[in-house]
């Protein structure tokens, strides 16, 4: 057996531990490379930073604790933002299983910004059904969550103070990992009740969200990690995107380095026979 | 620090290494945290769906409020158990053509304007841009409105659309423009590849961003302890396994 097919039939977990290691030292010493902004992630941005003071802001995490590494980051960048740009903060998920990490991530950022609840933010928890929630609350949002997470009434929370529905509220960002999420938000939401619209999604499903943000249904998007950690950078508090870019720089490297090799080898064994082949023959 | 976060560290740090263990083969470590992930998350939805749909939307809104118009979509609900009683099945059918009846409605003229026409008028957009009476053209790949993304889109999408028409032979120019057709195809699943690959890359960084956190002092080092307990267990299970899969000699 040839170098070359040998090392096309290596143990796969002699990868899984060059990737492993790929990860892991650069977390434990990073270098710090550079993180160049997206256009759409500086458009998410950008709305936050033109609304007015005292502007209503709806986060909604529609995610589970499996997609946190992604998209955690991305809510606490974008919490911090808003809460130092003073606007109101309203916080839900339309994910069951996501509902005590929402909670704890505005409570955590609100708590970090000095912030009140039910003055200067409030979590509204989780209601059944998807979109009908979100037409619910485009019509009457009191009706699809008469009390907050911590069961105490929304009629009468000053952080509500001039809300009826979704057409108050100024700017809607959904972070999604799937279905139910950015999608279900622009067709129940922004197209029906007409207020502005921005994403963060999973890496997974961001090719699928592109040609929302071309064709301007959405404003902004910020894809995965890479979009968490160039938020991150554009607010000037790095946090735990960041400090993961140089494992992901390193891992895509290790990856791309293993693609050329395997197809230098599958090339030169395939040479290599059709050499012998012509050797047999003559 | 508190007890809870000392054995949130331990539990989440164990769970984490007993998933990685698949990595190296399927093993009872990996089962038992597989298992109890699907149980804590069934559990878990078991008692927020009873906390905010049964007490919050329909007990606490009839008893405290008095709002008894909730019986009517309660009971509708209710109407789908009856798929469990054989004399009465037909009942649910009543709930069931409810759900569809309203889902359908609300769904395809919303869906229809926002993902095919809004689509459609996105992918039609004119090639030249006219400013000030006269038409301008404008090339950057970086700017979504400008023509030569107009022109790369137009080639796309109608390449694409040949190379998934299979009425005729792909002969002569339609073989063209469907080999144009793969090409796009290709460059969007690679796009679509990278991304997963970025995502899988970012979730195995949360993991070990938190095995790096839990192996300080304050939190007496899980990740090291459960580490070598781990592999302890993993080269006892595998000597165990040893002589069973071994032949036997005669």
């Amino acid at each position: 057996m040839t170098f070359a097919e040998r090392m096309l039939k290596i143990d796969r977990r002699i990868i899984f531990a060059v990737i492993g290691l790929c990860t892991l030292l650069p977390l434990l010493y990073p270098v710090g490379l550079a993180i160049r902004i997206s256009p759409e992630v500086k458009a998410v941005h950008d709305y936050i930073e033109s609304l007015p003071e005292g502007s209503v802001f709806l986060l909604s995490l529609d995610f589970d604790p499996a997609s946190k590494p992604e998209l955690y980051p991305q809510a606490v960048a974008l919490l911090r933002h808003a809460f130092k740009h003073n606007l109101r903060v309203i916080g839900m998920t339309l994910w069951l299983p996501g509902t005590g990490m929402a909670n704890e991530v505005i409570t955590r950022i609100a708590e970090e910004q000095g912030k009140v609840n039910g003055k200067d933010y409030v979590f509204l928890g989780w209601s059944p059904g998807g979109s009908s929630v979100i037409i619910n609350m485009g019509q009457d949002l009191y009706k699809a969550f008469p009390t907050d997470y911590g069961n105490q009434p929304t009629k009468g929370l000053a952080v509500l103070n001039g809300v009826q529905n979704l057409r108050d509220v100024s700017y809607v960002v959904s972070l999604a990992a799937g279905t139910t999420g950015i999608e279900t938000w622009y067709v129940f939401g922004k197209d029906k009740y007409k207020f502005e619209l921005g994403g963060g999604c999973t890496g997974v499903i961001a090719p699928g969200l592109y040609p929302l943000l071309r064709s301007g249904q959405i404003n902004g998007l910020i894809g995965g990690l890479r979009g968490a950690a160039e938020y991150e950078v554009l607010i000037g508090q790095k946090g735990r995107a960041v400090a993961g870019m140089d494992a992901q720089s390193v891992t895509h490297f290790a990856i791309i380095i293993l693609v050329i090799l395997c197809n230098v080898f599958y090339l030169s064994i395939r040479r290599a026979r059709q050499a012998q082949g012509q050797g047999s023959h003559s | 620090m508190s007890f809870e976060l000392l054995l949130g560290a331990w539990v989440a740090t164990g769970l984490t290494l007993f998933i990685f263990t698949f990595l190296y083969e399927d093993n009872p470590l990996f089962k038992m945290a597989e298992h109890l992930y699907v149980g804590i998350s069934v559990g878990y939805a078991i008692v927020k769906t009873y906390d905010t749909v049964i007490i919050r939307l329909i007990y606490e809104p009839m008893v405290k409020q008095g709002d008894w118009s909730l019986l009517i979509p309660l009971g509708i609900g209710m109407l789908m158990l009856a798929r469990y009683v054989p004399k009465a099945t037909w009942m649910s059918r009543i709930a069931f053509a409810f759900i569809v009846g309203v889902g359908s409605g609300l769904a395809i003229p919303r869906v229809v304007s926002s993902f095919i026409l809004k689509q459609v008028e996105d992918t039609v957009r004119p090639l030249a841009s006219m400013v000030q009476g006269n038409p301008t053209f404008s090339f950057s790949l970086a700017d979504p409105a400008s023509n030569l993304n107009a022109i790369i889109l137009l080639v796309g999408v109608v390449s694409v659309l040949f190379y998934f028409f299979f009425s005729i032979e792909h002969k002569g120019p339609v073989q063209v423009a469907a080999r144009t057709g793969i090409l796009f195809l290709m460059i969007a699943f690679g796009a679509a590849f990278g991304y997963t690959v970025m995502a899988r890359m970012s979730l195995l960084i949360g993991r070990l961003t938190d095995l790096i956190e839990y192996a300080e002092p304050r939190y007496g080092r899980p990740s090291l302890w459960l580490a070598a307990v781990t592999v302890i267990g993993l080269v006892l299970w595998s000597m165990k396994r040893r002589p069973q899969t071994e032949p036997t000699e005669e």
